[in-house]
């Protein structure tokens, strides 16, 4: 602090001239000599009284511009709370505001506000810092992390995105979200970059550090107690939820209860006092609905509560495979099977021993694969397309069992009719580009050479979409969409008797993404925030949460929603009825602020400290308060005039 | 020679002489009747005798016809002198706001044009004064020199001095008067009532024996009249050792009201000894006020 800083500061003690005036003027009222003064009452009281009023009026209005003037001979070298970019040399600079809105940032902080609400106000405090010329990219950091505002020199656009943030109840991603913001600079002209993180730090970081980060709000990583429900399910006559607490404190003296609309269904249960996640039981009745809720209060009250789910079995994948000629020499489950599990989705794989017949053998189960089948019933091809209509995907592998069709039985709805089976013709093989689409893999389809093929392409339905081909440019793979559904009709069976294609890493590829478009299409019943939710670009679909509809954006010719917050949402689409649930991230609650963080994100680049030129602002106020003055004295004068024109002679 | 001797801010009642011919002017010029019954040409009426009466003036006639003594009386036109008192106390040098004077520039005025009516009526003026610094008496004479002998003294004068203490100052100044003063004469008293000891107005009632009229001229500031002060003030008398602090704005009815009784009450006790009081102030036309202090004079007293 330079000397004429202190010199500014110490003229503040000049706030003392007017109080000293004021006391010496207290006591003297304005005298004035007045012959008559033995006719006048004696009102001391009350006449001091209203003296002392105004004069503090006017003595706060001069103490304070002194004030002002004291700090504004001060400034720019005044510190504040407010964050503010420095610039070491004067050259504009270019910078991400990584704004987390994950769930952990609804904690309140002491002054009431939420962290999010204050690294919003921190993403305005550093955007009235920037100056013409200053690239400014947003990024934000709930999971998945996405780039908000691409990086541009419009301040404007930056502040109304800003504007537009919301909470959300999303996990935190910090590590993809600095990687997106050291992206969106990395294309800059400018010399000075700056990664500024407006988080409270509950996430992983990146194993390597980025040395232009600066986490310029280090309030928002203080330490908080919180507990939250994380989810809560109907199972039979019992409600099942798991709760978080970041801390025992937290989770002292507070229990868990049943808030429902019937009102005899009242249950509740103590929280165990300990950190992290524990599940609570509550007696209720079948197919109760309503809320758990927590009593007492904790830093975060947003996370308090959460919808009851309605009891349901997870997601799983269907094979129906001929065990007898899919069989693996060396034992245990056919080919298709283990290719699944290898694919590690956590999502169980259910063989099926014959086709289904009635729709409710499918209920859950997001993939059918059906592998070489000797055609299909008409009972089989209502149920399937029904449910693939529903959302759903399936797959249906040809082999030679598919030219033996039975009486009555066709391929539909994933190819008319039957299909021929024929030797592959020599030097014919995977046509490889056909299948970029399943990326680095479609190498691996080169030479498969297998011993015959489905002859598809008279078979073809209208609406299905050729997507793979063999080299002489008959049909591999098709691809038809069917109401929010998808199907698959592969020209190969899954058997190592016909083509090593199992043993293939494109076949691993190939049944990845019929899994991602399965579970994308049927959507989990309970997900977190963030999870797109995709839906058939046709029909009529809404999707209405606690707050009300959601927004429906288009992308890759389909209709998607992105729940924000958790809760119950209610899908709508072409009339039938659907209920979802977005759950809490237990890590929200759970995870503990980092402290330990690199020296370099501690200070800003290039070591400018967070200082504030609150100029403007003390200019302003400072004219307001001389307007006051001004004005309080205008009064005083007309008053008086007033008061002497009441005595004035009248004219003649 | 400066038309201001005194160190008093005259304000809009400089220079006294030219004002006060101007006003008189603005009056009339000429005689005044007499209210007293005598001797004279013009036949007045009758009264009944009563003992001590001048026997030439029984009608004879009336006599004999009914049988009873009456006196015949006359109007008639007759110099007389007019005292006129100033009060030149401290009090007398306030102004205050919206005033266009102090209210001795404004008596004096008053005091000036009046003696410049007279002395043109061939009337004997006097002066004297209550208080002030340099005050000197001018006993009663006529003709021109009278009016510039008199505007002189007024001029001389500088307001002060505290009679507020002391009721003997107030009958030693009105002494001369009440041993000079012939009968009929007219005498005015110009002062603002205020800061006066107890017992003045009885002191000044003594100036109506023997036939003499008194008029006494209450000069009042517009602040005084009307008390514009606002807010938290602090009053401090000119005579006397009375401060007062107070607010404007809650005081001024009571003050008026008090006011009001004071003149009441001075009313009172002058009217049933023959005298009169009329209040003015500074602002006031002052040919108006000595055209009513002139025409009080012939009216019957109420």
């Amino acid at each position: 602090m330079s000397f004429i800083t202190v010199f500014a500061l110490g003229l503040s003690l000049l706030v003392l001239a007017p109080t000293l005036a004021h006391l010496l003027r207290r006591g003297r009222p304005n005298e004035q000599p007045f012959p008559a003064a033995a006719l006048v009452p004696v009102t001391r009281s009350t006449a001091r009284e209203r003296s002392r009023l105004e004069d503090r009026g006017l003595l706060l209005l001069r103490a304070l511009m002194i004030l002002c003037l004291a700090l504004l001979g001060a400034g720019p070298l005044v510190r504040c709370s407010r964050v503010a970019l420095g610039r070491s040399g004067g050259a504009s600079v270019a910078i991400a505001i990584v704004v987390d809105d994950s769930a952990s940032m609804r904690t309140r902080l002491s002054n009431g506000k939420t962290r999010f609400q204050r690294a919003v106000e921190g993403a305005h405090e550093l955007l009235g810092s920037a100056r013409e010329g200053d690239a400014v990219a947003l990024v934000l950091a709930g999971k998945p992390a996405r780039l908000s505002l691409a990086a541009a020199t419009d301040l404007q656009a930056a502040s109304r995105a800003v504007d537009e943030l919301r909470p959300s109840d999303r996990a935190t991603d910090l590590t993809v979200a600095i990687a997106l913001a050291n992206a969106a600079l990395s294309s800059l002209p400018h010399k000075d970059k700056r990664v500024i993180l407006l988080s409270d730090l509950a996430g992983d970081l990146p194993p390597e550090p980025s040395p232009g980060v600066w986490t310029a709000l280090p309030e928002l990583a203080s330490k908080s107690d919180d507990c939250g429900v994380l989810r809560a399910e109907q199972s039979g006559p019992r409600v099942t939820a798991v709760v978080a607490c970041s801390s025992e404190v937290a989770a002292r003296a507070r229990t868990l209860k049943l808030v429902s609309k019937d009102a005899s269904a009242k249950a509740e249960a103590r929280l165990v006092v300990q950190r992290g996640e524990q599940t609570l039981t509550l007696e209720a009745k079948a197919g109760a609905s309503g809320t758990v809720e927590l009593t007492g209060a904790d830093q975060n009250p947003d996370d308090d509560r959460a919808d009851i789910a309605p009891e349901s079995r997870g997601l799983s994948l269907a094979v129906h495979v001929d065990v007898a000629g899919e069989a693996v020499a060396t034992g245990g489950a056919p080919l298709l099977e283990q290719a699944l599990h290898s694919l590690s989705y956590g999502i169980p794989v259910r063989p099926l021993a014959e086709l289904p017949r009635e729709a409710t053998e499918l209920n859950d189960v997001a993939a059918l694969f059906i592998d070489d089948p000797p055609g299909l019933t008409p009972e089989t091809r209502g149920v399937i397309d029904g449910w693939v209509e529903g959302g759903a995907v399936a797959a249906l592998f040809l082999g030679a069992r598919a030219h033996d069709t039975q009486l009555g039985a066709s391929l539909e709805p994933f190819m008319r009719g039957a299909v021929d089976w024929e030797p592959l013709p020599a030097g014919t093989d995977v046509d490889v580009g056909s299948f970029n689409w399943l990326g680095a893999e479609a190498d691996s389809l080169k030479q498969l050479a297998p011993k015959g093929r489905a002859r598809l392409d008279s078979a073809i339905l209208p609406g299905a979409e050729v997507v793979g081909r063999w080299s002489d440019g008959k049909v591999l793979v098709t691809r038809q969409e069917r109401g929010r559904g998808l199907l698959f009709s592969v020209g190969l069976p899954v058997s190592v008797e016909v083509s090593d294609l199992p043993l293939r890493p494109a076949f691993l590829a190939l049944l990845d993404h019929i899994v991602g478009e399965a579970l994308r299409r049927r959507g989990p019943r309970a997900s977190e925030a963030g999870t797109e939710w995709w839906f058939p670009a046709s029909g009529n679909l809404q999707v209405t949460g606690s707050a009300g509809p959601l927004v429906l954006r288009e992308a890759d010719g389909q209709r998607v929603v992105t729940p924000e917050t958790s809760g119950r949402y209610t899908i709508n689409l072409n009339g039938k009825s659907e209920a979802r649930f977005i759950t809490l991230p237990a890590d929200e609650v759970l995870s503990v602020p980092k402290q330990d963080l690199p020296n370099t994100w501690r200070a800003t680049k290039g070591g400018a400290a967070p200082q504030v030129d609150a100029s403007p602002e003390l200019s302003w106020l400072l004219l307001g308060l001389l307007a006051l003055e001004v004005g309080a004295r205008f009064w005083r004068l007309v008053r008086e005039r007033r008061a002497q024109g009441a005595i004035q002679p009248a004219p003649p | 020679m400066t038309e201001v001797r005194s160190k008093l801010d005259w304000g809009a009642f400089a220079p006294l002489r030219l004002k006060a011919r101007s006003v008189a002017d603005g009056v009339y010029a000429g005689s005044h009747k007499s209210p007293r019954k005598g001797s004279g040409v013009e036949f007045g009426g009758h009264r009944a005798y009563v003992p001590g009466d001048d026997l030439r003036y029984i009608d004879r006639h009336a006599l004999m016809r009914h049988g009873e003594l009456l006196i015949r009386e006359f109007e008639t036109e007759t110099d007389r002198d007019l005292w006129l008192f100033v009060d030149a106390t401290k009090s007398m040098s306030y102004a205050g706001p919206g005033a266009p004077g102090p209210k001795y520039a404004f008596a004096a005025l008053l005091a000036a044009a009046l003696a410049y009516i007279a002395v043109r009526t061939g009337d004997r003026v006097g002066l004297d004064f209550l208080g002030g610094k340099g005050a000197r008496s001018i006993p009663p004479r006529s003709g021109r020199d009278a009016f510039e002998r008199i505007a002189l003294a007024l001029e001389d004068v500088e307001p002060d001095g505290d009679l507020s203490g002391d009721k003997s100052l107030i009958e030693q100044a009105l002494g001369q008067a009440q041993r000079g003063a012939r009968r009929g004469a007219i005498q005015v008293v110009l002062t603002d009532l205020l800061d006066l000891p107890a017992g003045s107005l009885q002191a000044l009632t003594t100036l109506t024996t023997r036939g003499r009229l008194l008029q006494v001229i209450q000069v009042l500031s517009p602040a005084e009249r009307d008390f514009p002060f606002e807010g938290a003030v602090q009053l401090r008398s000119l005579e006397g050792k009375s401060i007062v602090e107070t607010d404007g704005a809650l005081s001024r009815q009571n003050y008026l009201a008090a006011l009001a009784a004071a003149q009441r009450n001075a009313e009172q006790q002058l009217v049933p000894r023959g005298g009169r009081l009329l209040k003015c102030a500074t602002t006031d036309a002052p040919e108006e006020l000595v055209r009513r202090i002139l025409s009080s004079h012939v009216e019957p007293t109420a």
